[in-house]
């Protein structure tokens, strides 16, 4: 009796246990009560699912908008502001129970258009808007020959170095090249004192941000036409110089292993001689006030002219009843230079049109930035086989520091040509 | 053995109150008359068991069943349902190449942090339980592990473990134990050692206090008899404390092994650096299945989880069976 009774007892605080277990697991599931309108009839409200930028902005600027958007058009515009940690799985969750925001901010669109999910820039986009899009994002938005993928934002990624540390070394101007930007990060290291010469991002977090720029810099592609041309010989050999600052002790310790925030720290405590930046990790350097740096563009290995690496993330349309007018008064809004421009200036990122690459022209601080984005290199987003590929290298980029470089982009290869 | 009224933790029993519930009545109904119990009408019990039911409905096994559905779909990237797959995500969760490591990663995970936990807090509630000036603030800040977030627990232990600013490498530098600072989280040697770390601090309270009510429940007189005559403290705590103390034990083993099987936070956090699947348990691993590895799919992910489910089940159904066994053939 005392035994069954016992078990009993523990076989309920098993399950117990196991449902609390469940209840932890499912986030967001229910949170999702949107306004998926009745089919057919003309939808008032929408939903916006936004990702947010900074604490002290995206939200801010969202309800603005809104309620500009309520003045103006009459629709009401609900806003969901979700942290970039959860904003994937978030999308996800609504999407499997079709539950789809009307408009969503995401870093990535093409699967969605594969899934047939969007609306196109012919539905949605006034003409004027879509003219007035920078052409490098519009290629890289463009899916199938039509234009899915929106960009709310832009960003360039630039070199960043210590210009304290570059004169207790006796450097006297940022390397142009590869060989000199290793023997500049000798100096640097040899200083002593904790300082490091490069901070190499390659953990999970972005290693394919980190890498596009020195591919890109060394000749090489992620793609290039039809073709995956992950493991060519320029990328091997990228990855190889890579592995070289690794093993020469000239980076951050266990650069595989460290995560792009973890090595803006260091930078903006002074220890790191270079590291690749962009705008907003400007914006904290700035604000901080503790280290004196200096933005110039990334050396190349042949000393050929620098290209950068540009980022967009996206402002997509879901297909549903009755919501594209409502949908098309959103973009309509939205990048009206004083909107848009405001959102970007605010969150400290960089124009996605040619209006306000003007308009941001006369920031001294953005030249550097502004001058290469028109040419900026994206990686394949238009590519759906990329946003597998994109986990892919942000799980599996680093082993190539602690193994074969490789080896490494071989398997990458592979699994970009099998489709992700 | 004094049948004892297990030494429950209140919100445990209030939890899981579907089954310990549904027995007491007919206890204590057969000492006031047997008959009555019967006599309920259907409609009443079913009002009274309703909140219950609601509860096990719609936490337990709507979930479930949800689980179970989205296990044999075919997911796109994106979250959309694309067809029935079958039995193909179980498959694919079978064959991943990682799975081996994962399991084992698990064992070693819920095996070291339990252990360990309920060593230490045997020692603990010994002592906090004997009288000592300020015992009661003592006794609180044991608790503070237990209340703080486990998110933000995590987050505070990485700043302790970092390799460049970290207080822990700070000190033992300082100390002179190490000449390099130690890649807690980055090291391969380290990381398991470094999260069963932070496991075992966060499991303390809990165990700690689930003891110590267990050792406040063995009554005085066994133990004034045993000293009497003679025996020595070793022989107390081992003869005579350790055997009251097993439906506690019981219980502490069984619930912490649930909660450590089930841990994210720590893993997910203190892990969130390296690359892969080297250091992850099957919870984690289900999470990074769905969405942060190249498979990127809800499908193989919710098979993941229902193979969670069972293999939690089953551990504990093994556990218990071993207990149930010892408690027959000491008699």
């Amino acid at each position: 009796m005392t035994s069954t009774k016992k078990s009993a007892v523990v076989a309920g605080l098993a399950i117990a246990g196991l449902a609390l277990g469940a209840c932890g697991g499912g986030t967001g599931a229910g949170t999702t009560a949107g306004a998926s309108g009745g089919s057919g009839q003309e939808v008032k409200t929408i939903k916006l699912v936004a990702a947010e930028y900074s604490k002290d902005h995206t939200k801010a600027f969202w309800d603005a908008f809104a309620k500009t958007y309520k003045d103006k058009t009459g629709y009401t515009l609900e806003v969901q502001v979700v942290s970039w940690d959860n904003i994937d799985q978030q999308s996800s969750t609504m999407i499997q129970n079709n539950q789809a925001p009307d408009i969503l901010n995401l870093n990535a669109y093409a699967s969605y258009a594969k899934d047939g999910l969007l609306y196109d820039s012919d539905a949605v986009l006034p003409a004027a808007v879509k003219s007035d899009i920078l052409d490098t994002f519009v290629k890289y938005g463009t899916y199938q020959g039509k234009f899915y993928g929106f960009p709310d934002l832009s960003s360039a990624r630039a070199f960043f170095y210590n210009k304290t540390l570059f004169k207790q070394a006796g450097i006297n101007e940022p390397p142009k090249t590869w060989t000199e930007l290793e023997a500049d990060a000798k100096k640097i290291t040899a200083l002593g004192n904790g300082n490091v010469g490069y901070a190499l991002p390659l953990g999970p977090e972005e290693s394919q941000g980190e890498f596009s720029m020195w591919l890109f810099n060394n000749g090489g592609t992620w793609k290039d036409g039809d073709k995956w041309t992950i493991n060519s010989d320029k990328n091997v050999e990228t990855l190889t110089f890579l592995k070289k600052l690794a093993d020469e002790k000239l980076t951050q310790n266990n650069p595989a292993r460290t995560n792009r925030a973890d090595a803006f720290d260091l930078f903006k405590s002074g220890k790191a001689g270079m590291v690749i930046g962009f705008s907003p990790l400007a914006g904290a350097l700035d604000q901080d006030k503790k280290v004196d740096y200096g933005v110039a563009p990334f050396p190349t290995n042949d000393g050929s002219e620098s290209k950068t690496f540009g980022v967009t993330d996206y402002l997509m349309a879901f297909k549903k009843p009755g919501n594209e007018k409502a949908v098309k008064a959103f973009y309509d809004l939205y990048y009206q230079p004083d909107q848009v421009n405001t959102f970007i200036k605010a969150e400290g990122f960089l124009p996605v049109t040619k209006t306000g690459v003007q308009q941001f022209q006369s920031d001294p601080k953005l030249k550097v930035y502004l001058d290469t984005l028109p040419n900026a290199q994206l990686t394949p987003t238009d590519d759906p086989t990329w946003d597998k590929v994109k986990l892919a290298v942000q799980q599996n980029l680093g082993g190539g520091i602690n193994g074969s470089p490789k080896a490494t982009l071989d398997k990458l290869q592979q699994t970009a040509e099998n489709g992700g | 053995m004094t049948e004892s009224s297990t030494v429950t933790p209140d919100p445990a029993t209030s939890a899981g109150s579907g089954h310990p519930r549904s027995r007491m009545p007919s206890r204590a109904g057969r000492r006031r008359g047997a008959g009555r119990i019967g006599q309920v009408h259907p409609v009443v019990a079913l009002l009274w068991l309703a909140p219950a039911l609601a509860l096990i409905l719609g936490v337990v096994l709507y979930p479930a069943i949800k689980l179970f559905d989205a296990s044999r779909g075919e997911y796109s990237i994106t979250g959309l349902r694309k067809g029935d797959a079958g039995w193909g995500n179980y498959v694919k969760v079978l064959e991943h190449p990682d799975l081996g490591t994962v399991l084992r990663n698990t064992v070693i995970w819920v095996v070291a942090v339990v252990a360990i936990t309920i060593v230490l807090s045997l020692a603990l509630a010994q002592f906090l339980s004997k009288s000592f000036p300020g015992r009661r603030f003592v006794r609180w800040a044991v608790i503070i592990p237990w209340a703080a977030s486990l998110v933000i627990t995590s987050q505070l232990f990485v700043l302790l473990y970092d390799y460049n600013y970290g207080i822990i490498n700070h000190v033992l530098q300082g100390l002179g134990l190490i000449d390099q600072p130690i890649d807690f989280l980055g090291n391969d040697s380290w990381t398991m050692f470094s999260m069963v770390v932070v496991g075992v601090f966060v499991s303390l309270p809990f165990t700690i206090f689930v003891f110590i009510a267990g050792l406040g429940a063995i009554p005085d007189d066994v133990m004034e008899a045993a000293t009497v005559d003679g025996a020595s403290p070793w022989q107390r705590y081992w003869n005579i404390t350790l055997p009251l103390m097993r439906p506690a034990l019981m219980i502490a083993t069984v619930l912490n092994v649930i909660y450590v099987f089930n841990s994210f936070p720590i893993i997910y956090t203190l892990n969130d650096r390296n690359p892969g699947y080297a250091h992850d348990t099957t919870i984690t691993f289900m999470y990074k299945l769905a969405f942060k590895s190249q498979e990127h799919d809800v499908g193989m992910s919710a098979a993941a989880g229902i193979f969670n489910v069972v293999l939690i089940l089953v551990v504990v159904g093994i556990y218990l069976k071993i207990i149930n066994w010892r408690e027959e053939t000491s008699r």
